[in-house]
């Protein structure tokens, strides 16, 4: 049993909760709602927040408060606010399970935001295989307007807060936030060039916010048990709260771990996630999905909160932990995640869009013992290449795979890359000439 | 364009210090210091996209590179451009570009132009690092114009961009994903746009070009002219590309001409018209009954010496002559001086007779110049727009790209009173971008009209300044509008008097206000009582006279404008003056260094008539041929029967020039030199192309050699000498600047129509027969199509490969109530006659409206009769009603 008291995940745990109104409500639903709606000046609600100290649990970790005071303060026009539900990154399952188990934490935390932002309309953008969730979400939202905690004049305060889901059509890019406006504006989803950031120019060019159903979720207990208890969980004050860690790969106990940010790696591995499956020695690990480069057993000590993970080489990402066995082939590994981003790069970016292809395909080739010395050289330049040239964080996070798994593992690279080199050393004189 | 004092920034660009108006973009502010980033998505028409990633330049304080194509200056930037971390970046970028890319420069057209290939001569090494498998698509078949070559695509998506962001078309849509995307059109059908060309033009390597040259020359091998486009009044500047003396292709630049890099499929696709096999390459003479080939000294003796003759036998007044408004202003100038001082009569005419004249008559009337008041610039900085009549999209393309910048770059509010519906479709429909929309019949557009004025008076929004000014003008039109009740113009024209008060208030409200009618309007009966009407519509909200404001008609031909200011319409001289203002006559006499002819000139229509009446002798006929072009009904045929002597010049064997006794075989806009006057009145430079076709000349050189002959010698050196002498009589004709000027109304003709000249008219202006219709019957269109122009375009065969021949468009409902079904052969028919055509049915056609495009007309014109305004002598003749049914 866990030895942290989970917020998030409390309801859901407790036996024959099925995320109903009702049920929600018994557990103590919408009293935040109740508490800041037509009663808390807007503004404070956000500087509520900014104490807390609540980061995006997104993946980019930025101060949630924060974001929200970039909104135009003189403005009265339309403002909307979307709820990134597109939880595409491998490795990463926690939202689903939010807005499956426990529909209404999400929305009381959307209304919530809505009300401190002044946005009237709400949009949760949730990924098109989430046929489930957002089946769930939509009754959700309907029982919560037939209550009043949504729609026109929320609770007889005269606030209006419209929830609409909107499912995705199956593209991770969808996930990164101009191209989630793009798409639910009804166009291709390939993110727009910044500035003009969302704060100002977002959905429809109003001002939005784009916040991670994780990070509203947290809205509630905010308001609920206030933002010096909050800021009191994890590793405060860069990293206060909890965190679902959703952990995955070789571990005995696979699944979503709420703890507080801030204990070590070795912590959620072994102790949480039950250890290594067949008790077999760590090999690597995903701290923060599929974009966070790979960490080792020597960074088992490590602590999980923003700060740590990124001064090991890596980052906290959206809190997808994938852990890897020795034996795990890592040049398979890196290929197997290259191979998602070569087919989930939009095109939009020459780097990243012809990048993608041409280092997917010489991972297969190095692979297939087919590479030569130069092109590990050549991957490096290339990734390199990529990062910080493009448009979104896309370019940034493909090459991850390739250069950590080249830095912590490049023997398993010159050993593939040796036998071909053996092998080759058979073929004809032209052949060889040729590679 | 509007003056306002602009903010600046100072920065500094490889070390270079400049100062540029705030919001210049980084690439841009560079090139003012001559310094080049290279680019690809980039482009200064289209909203920064920053997706090839190629311009990456070094910002001081900004740790990353920066894209220079979309981050604006600011206050003491320091921009570096040729460091080392920048050539890498770029040498990166380029080395991503070419790796998928199949490197067949050897067969591809753009090969010489080619952005790629330049930018990897300057950057990228001689070897390539890549040695995977490259990505190839399947070829497609994408259209009969346009070849697409997916391979070569740098997916930048300009065209797709630009199809959107400039023509508001959508064809294109880049589908799929990451190196898998391709740039497609919607549907398994053909690419079916306004081929405007645009996306071959703004495709920085060979992934889009025309197929109409494809594989039949290097760039460098290709001659260049600048010259206008004859397709519109629009005046389009052209690049006309030769080899070997043949027309390959046409190109239009960014920042050159009034297009500025724009054309659309005429202009574009068009050019094959003038080189088409069945030019007329010699003259010919009638023996026999037959024409026959003769030299030029034999034709035009044998003019000359006829002339001669019926002159002495019956004196100047049995002679008249027509030329059309395609020619240049010199033609146009030096044939009005020949039939004034060779011939020695009035009788000449022009084809802006057609519609043009009503314009600028009623320009003259009420802001007292002859010219637009306001520029295509003026057009795009307006904050309200109203367009009535003019299809333009069909018939003034890049007009029309004017107001769609105007609407979708600068958020301004249109108004659009059209013969058509707002409906989505493969070519752009400026209904679709307008705030307030009225669809109307061609006899709805007064109804509408009278219903904005009264929107206007009862709302208050009248200018405060003229119930000072002039209270009596206003009282008249107080009173004409209240006499008219609502429910009539709400019968007239199906719209509720709430719609005319939102849009009156959308169009009274704004500072800068201009309305543009075309052929809808100038082209039918009460043409010049409807453009002095909208005038109203200008003066009561205060804008007429203001700078950026004012109406702006449309004109078809691309040197209407020219020939009313050549004086080759009946009524004027050289100006134009008035054939009877005296001081004009003694000025043009006193150049002319002899007397002006004395007697009235005729109009076309009059000539028609004096020549049925056979009191007329010889008809001179330049470019114009009435049997071919104008309704049965106006019985041309039999009318120049009646004539002892017709002489036709053309470029090619007309119906009329059938008929003549000489033709003489003249240059195309290709072969010649000359000025021709834009619609906004700008005049731009016409130059050869190619040599002239067969023995064909230039029709100026005709007239002159023909005057020689005849003993008066009108003798110049080249088109320049001409243009000096229009000079000394035309004002506005001195070295063409890049933009116009555009003309000032002159107050004391305001005045003079606010104190009284509106009451000439005003009762008749302002009040509404509504129009007899017989049950049953839709009214036809014959008019404009986005694919042809007149009849000449009819010989490209670009164009014919777009539209080969006429169909009758039906709205829907009609074709529905009709059991017509696209496709169908139909029967057309009225007490005039009818003819047998092929339906489409288009959601674009209003209810109780079908069009026919003139330039397939021959059997539709059975169906027209003709009206002549009785103010301006302007023939009417596009629409009838008729009775549409399935063809047995």
């Amino acid at each position: 049993m866990p030895k942290h008291e989970p917020v998030l995940l409390k309801n859901m745990l407790q036996p024959g909760y099925t995320g109903s109104l009702a049920d929600y409500e018994r557990a103590g639903g919408y009293q935040a709602l109740k508490k800041v709606v037509g009663k808390v000046a807007p503004a404070d609600v956000t500087a509520m927040v900014i104490k807390s100290g609540l980061r995006g649990r997104g993946g980019a970790g930025f101060p949630t408060g924060v974001k929200w005071n970039f909104l135009p303060k003189d403005y009265k026009g339309t403002k909307y606010l979307c709820c990134n539900a597109d939880e595409s990154e491998p490795g990463t399952f926690k939202d689903r399970q939010l807005m499956e188990r426990d529909p209404h934490q999400v929305l009381e935390g959307i209304a919530i935001a809505c009300y401190a932002i002044g946005a009237e309309t709400a949009y949760i953008y949730i990924r098109g295989e989430f046929v489930l969730g957002s089946k769930i979400l939509d009754q959700a939202v309907t029982e919560a307007r037939a209550a009043g905690y949504l729609g026109k004049n929320v609770l007889g305060t005269g606030v209006n807060v419209d929830i609409w889901v909107h499912r995705g059509a199956g593209a991770y890019i969808c996930g990164e936030e101009t191209a989630l406006l793009e798409s639910l504006e009804g166009k291709r989803g390939l993110p727009r060039v910044k500035p003009p950031f969302p704060a100002t120019s977002g959905l429809y060019g109003k001002p939005t916010v784009i916040n991670n159903v994780e990070t509203l979720a947290n809205l509630p207990h905010i308001v609920n048990r206030g933002p010096e208890w909050f800021a009191s969980i994890g590793s405060p004050p860069k990293s206060a709260g909890t965190r679902i860690f959703c952990v995955s790969g070789h571990v005995k106990r696979p699944g979503n771990y709420e703890v507080p940010m801030g204990i070590t790696c070795r912590e959620l591995i072994f102790e949480q996630a039950g250890g290594m499956r067949g008790d077999k020695p760590l090999k690597a690990f995903i701290p923060g999905g599929a974009s966070a480069p790979f960490l080792t057993p020597d960074h088992l000590d490590v602590k999980l909160d923003f700060e740590s993970v990124a001064q090991a080489g890596s980052m906290l990402g959206s809190g997808g932990v994938t852990v890897m066995e020795e034996g795990t082939d890592m040049v398979w590994a890196a290929l197997r995640l290259m191979e998602f981003f070569h087919h989930e790069s939009c095109g939009k970016c020459s780097p990243c869009r012809e990048g993608s292809s041409w280092l997917v395909q010489t991972l297969r080739r190095i692979l297939a013992k087919r590479g030569r010395m130069e092109d590990l050289e050549t991957l490096v330049q290339l990734c390199n290449n990529i990062a910080g040239r493009t448009v979104c964080a896309f370019g940034d996070a493909e090459v991850a795979p390739i250069l950590s798994t080249l830095k912590y593992w490049r023997p398993e690279y010159e050993a593939l890359i040796r036998e071909a080199e053996a092998h080759r050393a058979h073929e004809l004189p032209m052949a060889a000439a040729r590679h | 364009m509007p003056n306002v004092a602009v903010e600046t920034v100072k920065l500094t660009i490889d070390g270079q210090s400049l100062t540029v108006p705030k919001g210049t973009l980084v690439i841009e502010a560079a090139r003012q210091v001559g310094v080049m980033v290279p680019h690809f998505c980039y482009h200064p028409k289209l909203k920064p996209d920053a997706n090839c990633r190629m311009c990456l330049v070094e910002i001081e304080k900004i740790p990353k590179l920066q894209t220079a194509c979309s981050t604006p200056v600011a206050e003491g930037m320091v921009v570096r451009t040729a460091t080392t971390v920048v050539n890498e970046a770029h040498k990166s970028v380029l080395e991503f570009i070419l790796a998928n890319h199949p490197l067949d420069c050897p067969v591809c057209d753009q090969g010489g132009r080619c952005d790629l290939q330049d930018f990897s001569h300057e950057y990228t090494p001689t070897t390539s690092r890549f040695i995977e498998v490259k990505r190839v698509f399947q070829k497609e078949y994408f259209s009969p114009l346009i070849e697409k070559q997916m391979n070569r695509c740098v997916q930048c998506l300009r065209c797709v961009r630009y199809c959107d962001e400039v023509m508001d078309v959508k064809a294109l849509a880049p589908v799929n994903r990451g190196t898998m995307t391709e740039i497609k059109h919607f549907g398994t059908h053909e690419l079916d746009c306004e081929f405007c060309g645009g996306c071959i033009q703004i495709c920085p390597v060979g992934a889009i070009t025309s197929r109409l040259s494809m594989y039949e020359f290097r760039p460098w091998m290709l001659k260049r002219a600048d010259t206008v486009c004859t397709y519109c009044g629009d005046g389009c500047q052209i690049t006309l590309q030769t080899k070997d003396n043949q027309l390959i292709e046409v190109n239009s630049s960014l920042g050159a001409g009034r297009n500025n890099g724009d054309l659309c499929a005429r202009g574009y696709f068009g050019y094959h018209a003038t080189t088409h096999p069945d030019r007329l390459t010699t003259p010919l003479v009638r023996r026999d009954g037959r024409l026959v080939p003769a030299t030029w000294d034999e034709a035009l003796e044998y003019v000359a010496e006829t002339f001669a003759q019926l002159k002495l036998k019956h004196g100047a007044q049995v002679f008249a002559g027509v030329i059309t408004a395609r020619c240049t202003n010199e033609d146009l100038y030096l044939f009005q001086k020949f039939m004034r001082l060779a011939v020695g009569t009035n009788k000449l005419d022009s084809s802006a007779r057609y519609g043009q004249v009503n314009a600028v008559r009623a320009l003259c009337r009420i802001q007292g110049t002859h010219r637009w008041p306001v520029t295509f610039e003026d057009i795009a900085a307006a904050e309200a727009l109203l367009l009535v009549g003019t299809n333009i999209t069909e018939a003034n393309p890049i007009t029309g790209l004017r107001v769609k910048e105007a609407v979708k770059k600068h958020g301004a509010t249109l108004l659009t009173v059209e013969s058509l519906q707002p409906t989505v479709g493969t070519i752009s429909n400026i209904a679709n971008l307008a705030a307030h929309h009225f669809t109307a019949h061609p006899d709805q557009y007064k109804p509408v009209v009278l219903g904005l004025i009264k929107a206007v008076i009862e709302e208050g929004l009248a200018d405060q300044p003229l119930s000072q000014k002039a209270p009596a003008y206003l009282q008249a039109i107080r009173d004409a509008v209240h006499a008219l009740s609502w429910p009539t113009i709400e019968a007239a024209t199906g719209s509720s008097a709430a719609s005319f008060k939102e849009a009156a208030r959308a169009f009274a409200r704004t500072a800068r206000a201009v309305i543009i009618v075309g052929a809808g309007v100038l082209r039918e009966p009460g043409a010049s009582g409807l453009a002095a009407t909208l005038q109203d519509l200008l003066l009561l909200t205060g804008h007429h006279g203001r700078p950026g404001c004012g109406l702006a008609p449309l004109a078809e031909q691309n040197n209407d404008q020219g020939a009313v200011e050549m004086g080759t319409v009946t009524e004027c001289l050289p100006g134009p003056c008035d054939l009877d203002d005296q001081e004009a006559r003694a000025r043009v006499s006193a150049l002319w260094q002899e007397d002006l002819p004395q007697g009235p000139g005729l109009t076309i229509p009059e000539i028609l008539e004096e020549a049925r009446g056979k009191t007329l002798k010889a008809l001179y006929l330049v470019g114009e041929d009435p049997v071919g072009s104008l309704p049965e009904s106006a019985r041309a045929k039999e009318a120049l029967e009646g004539v002892e002597f017709l002489v036709c010049q053309e470029l090619f064997l007309t119906e009329t020039a059938q008929m003549a006794h000489v033709v003489l075989p003249a240059c195309s806009y290709a072969e010649k030199d000359g000025t021709f006057t834009n619609t906004e009145g700008h005049v731009q430079q016409v130059r050869h192309a190619i040599e002239p076709v067969g023995e064909s000349r230039p029709d100026w050189e005709i007239f002159s050699d023909l005057a020689g002959l005849m003993g008066y010698p009108l003798e110049y050196g080249d088109a320049k000498d001409l243009l000096k002498e229009i000079r000394a009589l035309v004002p506005g004709y001195n070295l063409p600047g890049p933009t116009p000027k555009p003309s000032r109304p002159d107050h004391t003709a305001v005045d003079r129509y606010l104190q009284q000249g509106y009451a000439e008219d005003l009762g008749e202006r302002y009040r509404y027969t509504p129009p007899v219709k017989a049950a049953g019957r839709l009214t036809l269109l014959v008019d404009q199509s986005l694919f042809h122009s007149g009849k000449f375009s009819t010989k490209a065969k670009g164009l014919l490969h777009l539209q080969a021949e006429g169909a009758v468009s039906l709205n829907p409902a009609d074709a529905a109530r009709l059991g017509i079904v696209e496709g169908d052969r139909v029967l057309l028919s009225n007490e005039l006659g009818h003819c047998r055509t092929t339906a489409k049915v288009w959601d674009r056609i209003p209810a109780g409206l079908c069009r026919f495009p003139e330039h397939f007309d021959q059997e539709a014109r059975r169906l027209l009769s003709v009206s002549i305004d009785v103010a301006t002598g302007v023939p009417y003749y596009r629409s009838a009603q008729v009775k549409v049914e399935k063809a047995q």
